[in-house]
């Protein structure tokens, strides 16, 4: 039996891999077309200087609340994962599995509804839109 | 076993009297919640706690569900928040008493 | 009766709002830009109206009762499907019902119908539930459920500023206790170490934390006082009645409350009955005691609050927190009866019968709101001339109401006397008839106006609503025809009731 950390060594070489691959591969592929805006510091799409008591964009709002409501969710279905092999065995497929679906099922409907209603669309910042003009 | 458990109810007792006293004294609506989730929160520490002292998981997995509670109650909440201040231009809780309190 | 359905389907009622509740919001999804009201609102109906149905049969057939082997427990002992679980089942599913058939009319020019219905029987799926939660963990959920689209429907009108202002002070309040409900949950947990009723109760029985079990008792009592709009967890009700759309406000003052109650004639009776001595046994924490006082100061402060009011829909939110305290007499007279059934079951009729006359007199609101005449008495007056079968309708319930025999009101009224008769505690009693009389003066002012006064500002009704006329209509046929067929259902409710203790 060999040493285990081994393999962590080895999932750890593979996490700097992975990452510096997909950097080196695209520096590769992409064009290079420099351009002011690209300089600029990236702030999710709003304006990155001034005061910071700015209103921002309602959309981070809605994302935000989209994140709060389904990833507090991941907190009912985590103890589900870690039972998961002993509820199978104690009980069968289906009843192990079935109401986790039924619990997905009802929250799939809901990211369909608030997809379907654009609470996921993108729309620009008004003040964002104004200094592009200024510029 | 080190802590008595009369100290995690002192702790949970003190951190729902703290919220209260959010509660009551912040005209700030955002605060008011903040508040309310200390009060949420002193209810978690009962009930791990007192899943710890038993030895059965029931009050550690309803503090899950408080948790998914707080969280949607919070969703609404500013919600709420939010038209409040579209249509009182403020979100101070005093301010919303075109009917009698 | 040989029925050979599996148990799960004992929860039919609630699964099919909630069935109900996706699929308005699939409807929604497939085509978000255009909301055709008569389909969502029929969609709705079909479904609670399908709820309504399943439950009365599932209560005429017997199920969960003890001709047929007593109570159904599902997802070891959570939940309970017994008598009292379908009698509130009905009652919030012919609420859910009369609502939705009036809100076709009333919300017709608003945007995210979709959304309102499909919250409507979200909240419906959530109250169906508490009547049959059997843990604090289910209870606490399901009373979230209920509560959680109640807000967002309070405030649905969101550019109205009172809607708003209702709905922020119906949601602080309703967070606060919701938090105080959270911990005493917590508390009687420390002191028990069980969150399922029954091994709540065989755990308090020896409990060294008595002071810790106390402290949690009353927090839970206080978290039910908003639920159901009493003493002192009562101030929300008149702002978020006043405010809210009128269905809504019918929504919240009939299931909403009868829900609460529910869900704490359940925790109490089987949590803690050992705790006041119900059983038989030494009063440790007397919560009988405290709920006689909570349900005369009720009484009290709901009923001289209504008489002082210069707004119809207010004073019928006053007379909501009035009717609560009647209703908690169903709990408050259960120490000395000896027939406990019996006064719990008079308190469970009068939620019916009280379901049925106050969804329809919000419902009348919601028609003079419709007609934009006004809110105070003084605007209602002469309105019988113009709608003479509306102004017969609203009659029938504030009489109801008050307790006259006109409507299933009086023999309730009549019940709930008679088991603070039987249990001897007079003081709630002489509230009760008290504040009766109280209540037609008030009630009466409204007939007058309607029937005697002349107009004092011309209007003309040019449109007649066809969705709430017809539930205004058929809540006041049933107010009605319950004063005959009181007996009828009496027994279901008192037999559920005892199937308790």
């Amino acid at each position: 039996m060999s040493n285990p950390w081994i393999a962590i060594g080895a999932l750890a070489v593979v996490a700097v891999l992975i990452p510096a691959g997909m950097i080196a591969v695209s520096s590769l592929l992409r064009p290079t077309v420099p351009e002011q805006g690209k300089r600029a510091v990236y702030e999710s799409g709003e304006v990155p200087t001034g005061n910071t008591r700015i209103r921002f964009n309602i959309q981070y709002y809605m994302v935000a609340l989209l994140f709060v409501v389904f990833d507090i969710e991941t907190v009912l279905i985590f103890p589900w994962t870690v039972i998961y092999r002993d509820a199978v065995a104690n009980a069968g497929l289906a009843k192990a599995l079935g109401p986790m679906l039924v619990f997905i099922g009802v929250l799939v409907v809901g990211l369909g509804w608030a997809w379907r209603n654009g609470a996921v669309k993108w729309v620009r910042s008004p003040r964002a839109e104004r200094q592009r003009v200024e510029q | 076993m080190a802590i008595q458990v009369q100290y995690y109810l002192l702790l949970s007792a003190a951190m729902f009297c703290i919220g209260l006293f959010g509660i009551l004294t912040r005209r700030n609506a955002l605060l008011f919640l903040m508040s309310v989730e200390l009060m949420l929160n002193a209810a978690n520490v009962n009930l791990v706690a007192f899943s710890f002292q038993y030895g059965n998981i029931t009050g550690q997995v309803f503090s899950l569900f408080t948790m998914a509670l707080a969280a949607a109650e919070v969703a609404v909440g500013i919600g709420i928040i939010l038209v409040l201040y579209r249509n009182f231009k403020d979100v101070d809780v005093t301010k919303a008493a075109t009917m009698r309190w | 009766m040989a029925t050979t359905l599996p148990t799960w389907t004992a929860l039919g009622p609630a699964l099919l709002l909630g069935i109900t509740a996706l699929v308005l919001l699939i409807v929604d999804s497939i085509d978000p830009d255009t909301s055709n009201s008569t389909l969502l609102a029929g969609l709705s109906t079909v479904g609670s109206l399908a709820a309504f149905l399943f439950a009365g049969w599932l209560l005429v057939s017997g199920t969960g009762q003890p001709q047929t082997g007593g109570a159904i427990t599902l997802f070891d002992d959570q939940l309970v499907v017994d008598g009292m679980s379908l009698f509130f089942a009905l009652i919030v599913t012919s609420v859910a019902t009369l609502v939705t058939v009036a809100s076709h009319d009333y919300i017709a020019d608003q945007p995210y119908q979709a959304e309102y219905y499909s919250l409507v029987m979200m909240a419906a799926t959530g109250m169906t539930l508490m009547g049959s939660a059997n843990s604090l963990a289910t209870g606490f959920v399901s009373l979230e459920l209920a509560s959680l689209p109640s807000y967002a429907l309070v405030t649905f009108l969101k550019k109205n500023r009172g809607s708003v202002e209702a709905g922020l002070k119906y949601f602080l309040i309703g967070a606060l206790s919701s938090a105080v409900l959270a911990y005493g949950i917590s508390l009687v947990y420390a002191a028990s170490g069980h969150l399922q009723f029954d091994a709540v109760a065989s755990a308090v029985a020896n409990t060294e934390f008595v002071g810790v079990l106390g402290i949690g008792v009353l927090f839970v009592l206080g978290g039910f006082a908003f639920k159901t709009a009493s003493v002192p967890f009562h101030f929300w009700a008149p702002e978020a009645y006043e405010g809210a759309p009128a269905p809504i406000s019918a929504f919240l003052s009939s299931a909403s409350k009868a829900a609460g109650f529910v869900l704490a004639f359940r925790v109490f009776t089987t949590a803690f009955p050992e705790l006041a001595g119900l059983a038989g046994g030494p009063v440790t924490v007397d919560w009988v005691l405290a709920v006689e006082v909570l349900a005369v100061l009720t009484m009290f402060v709901g009923n001289f609050a209504a008489a002082t009011q210069e707004k119809v829909k207010r004073m019928l939110a006053y007379s909501s927190v009035g009717h609560a305290g009647y209703v908690l007499i169903g709990l408050a007279a259960l120490g000395g009866a000896p027939d406990k059934g019996f006064v719990l079951g008079a308190s469970m009729m009068h939620l019916f019968i009280y379901g049925f006359m106050n969804t329809g007199a919000f419902l009348f609101i919601g028609l003079t709101e419709y007609w934009d005449i006004g809110r105070t008495f003084q605007d209602f007056n002469g309105l019988a001339k113009q709608a003479p079968l509306a102004s017969v309708a609203m009659t029938v319930f504030l009489f109801s109401l008050a307790g006259l025999p006109i409507g299933g009101g009086f023999f309730s009224k009549f019940y709930l006397l008679a088991a603070t008769a039987q249990s001897g505690t007079w003081i709630l009693g002489a509230a009760l008839i008290i504040n009766s009389a109280l209540s037609l003066f008030y009630y009466t002012r409204v007939v007058k106006a309607m029937w005697i006064e002349e107009p004092v500002n011309d209007f003309e009704i040019d449109s007649y609503p066809a969705g709430i006329y017809t539930a205004v209509i058929v809540a006041a046929v049933i107010t009605f025809l319950l004063l005959p067929a009181f007996g009828l259902l009496s027994p279901s409710a008192v037999t559920g009731a005892a199937a308790l203790f």
